[in-house]
């Protein structure tokens, strides 16, 4: 009977991998989205037989046992953390970071989040804040009268103003790096929050110890691959249909079973 | 006479093993490197009483592991990892050191290879691989030296087993060397950026399924025809005496 219960862990297997390739699809034109992948394991194995069990009353031992597998589970949704390409935009305030780091977001909540989504707006007081109307940490405000803003690739913001010659600082966009990227959790909205397995943020200045650089002028474009998402969509589809089979056989078995008497 | 009902029966528990087999392959096949598994069927000998020969009975007795290798698919990850030929990865659990082709890694919180169960990745000398966190780029090279920003740290180690046979599967696609000893290997080669899918093969598979489930009907129609003879025989017999 076991076979119909480990063609369905295989078919659940395959529904979800074609939940995680839709989803990567529906954000395809994200902003610095990052491509998921869902990574399977074999599930634990049933000892028929174990390997090296004496065989024989001259101690022969068996060199291969009789293990029956009981299917498949997802191990892990990984984010494949991989820059997207970088997409000109023109906008003073769009930034793309080059290499590693996220730009500190506080939520409402009062906790941290940290975005890779550099499309910044202003707020009536010249707050930086991003799309969703979270203030970037440590907050910059662009007072009124500001001409132009530059931002250095190491993340100085700048003003120029009628009345100066020279521009004016106004403060510094830090990054957050994390130890495992892929540990981070995703909440929506573009945003990520640190976890046990991310480890904790290790804030500084962009380009030092190992943090990328700023690109004013730029966003980044979502990492999916729609070429690989559909060759993987495929193979689950095909997949899902070989499970389906096995259950199919596996009944016709039972089926063959029912009718002798 | 009797036992004929009972060569079938131990054929057809058989098949449904076998059965059982191939969904676990299908199940996995997209498991990132798992292997094929297979069911040999060996043959009890019996004596029969008078005459000579003897009933065979079949057996699932023992279970072959495929060891081709997988498809390698390109991710663009650099913590994924493929193992071009032989060899196998060494991962550290709680009950000893397993091996698994499965070369889909990530950090943990200090800064570790582990893979997606958190099991750590070792290294030649059987220690886990520290990657420091402020490294902007992570290579690895094809014979397993994992270098941050230029700077070499670690090279993995990929081991070998005497027989790759006998290795007892695990959960998790690990497998257990037991007594066998994992030597380091020379001249592995590891392809960054790159994942060893499942070496399931979906034809053969539906192949040996069908061939499964076929049997098993012979078998059952074989039964079929036993419990008639034996209904005749009874009858028969009733009817002279």
């Amino acid at each position: 009977m076991n076979a119909l219960q480990i063609a369905a862990t295989g078919m659940d297997a395959q529904q979800m991998r074609v939940e995680v390739i839709s989803n990567n699809l529906a954000n395809m034109n994200t902003t610095a989205y990052n491509a998921r992948r869902a990574e399977f394991a074999d599930l634990m194995y049933r000892q028929v037989q174990a390997p090296g069990s004496v065989s024989a009353a001259s101690g022969a031992v068996l060199p291969v046992g009789v293990q029956l597998g009981m299917g498949v589970r997802p191990a892990a949704v990984m984010m494949n953390v991989e820059q997207g390409a970088s997409t000109q935009t023109g906008g003073q305030l769009d930034m793309s970071i080059e290499g590693k780091g996220y730009i500190e977001i506080a939520l409402p909540s009062g906790i941290s989040g940290f975005t890779r989504d550099g499309a910044l707006k202003m707020t009536g007081d010249g707050l930086l804040i991003t799309a969703e109307g979270f203030p970037v940490v440590p907050n910059i405000t662009i007072p009124d009268g500001a001409r132009e803003v530059t931002v250095s690739p190491e993340g100085e913001v700048y003003a120029m103003f009628e009345d100066q010659v020279d521009p004016e600082l106004l403060g510094q966009i830090t990054l957050a790096t994390f130890t495992n990227e892929a540990g981070l959790e995703a909440t929506g909205n573009n945003y990520y929050r640190e976890t046990n397995a991310s480890g904790a943020p290790q804030v500084g200045a962009a380009g030092e110890e190992g943090r990328g650089m700023l690109r004013q002028g730029y966003l980044e474009a979502s990492s999916v691959d729609a070429v690989r998402e559909i060759t993987e969509l495929i193979e689950a589809q095909r997949g899902y249909e070989l499970n389906a089979k096995v259950i199919t056989a596996a009944d016709q078995m039972l089926g063959a079973t029912t009718q002798i008497r | 006479m009797d036992t004929s009902g009972y060569v079938t029966l131990s054929r057809q528990t058989g098949l449904w093993k076998e059965m059982q087999v191939v969904a676990n392959n299908v199940a996995n096949l997209s498991t990132t490197g798992f292997r094929r598994e297979g069911v040999v069927f060996t043959e009890m000998v019996q004596a029969l009483p008078n005459e000579g020969g003897g009933v065979a009975m079949a057996a699932a007795r023992a279970r072959f592991s495929d060891p081709t290798q997988g498809s390698v698919n390109q991710t663009g990850n650099p913590m994924d990892l493929a193992i071009q030929g032989s060899g196998y990865f060494m991962v550290e659990t709680d009950d000893g050191n397993r091996l698994t082709r499965a070369g889909a890694f990530a950090l943990n919180t200090e800064g570790e290879m582990v893979n997606p169960d958190g099991l750590r990745l070792l290294d030649v000398g059987g220690a886990p691989i520290f990657i420091p966190p402020d490294a902007a780029v992570m290579s690895v090279a094809q014979d397993g030296t994992v270098s941050a920003d230029g700077a070499p740290l670690a090279q993995i180690g990929i081991y070998e087993v005497q027989n790759e046979a006998a290795l007892s599967n695990q959960m998790g696609t690990l497998f257990d060397p037991g007594e066998d000893e994992p030597l380091a290997m020379e001249g592995a080669v590891v392809l960054q950026g790159f994942i060893e899918g499942s070496n399931v093969n979906p034809v053969t598979e539906m192949a040996r399924m069908i061939e499964v489930q076929r049997t098993y009907e012979m078998g059952m129609k074989f039964m079929e025809n036993e419990d008639e003879r034996i209904r005749n025989v009874t009858r028969t017999l009733g009817q002279r005496a």
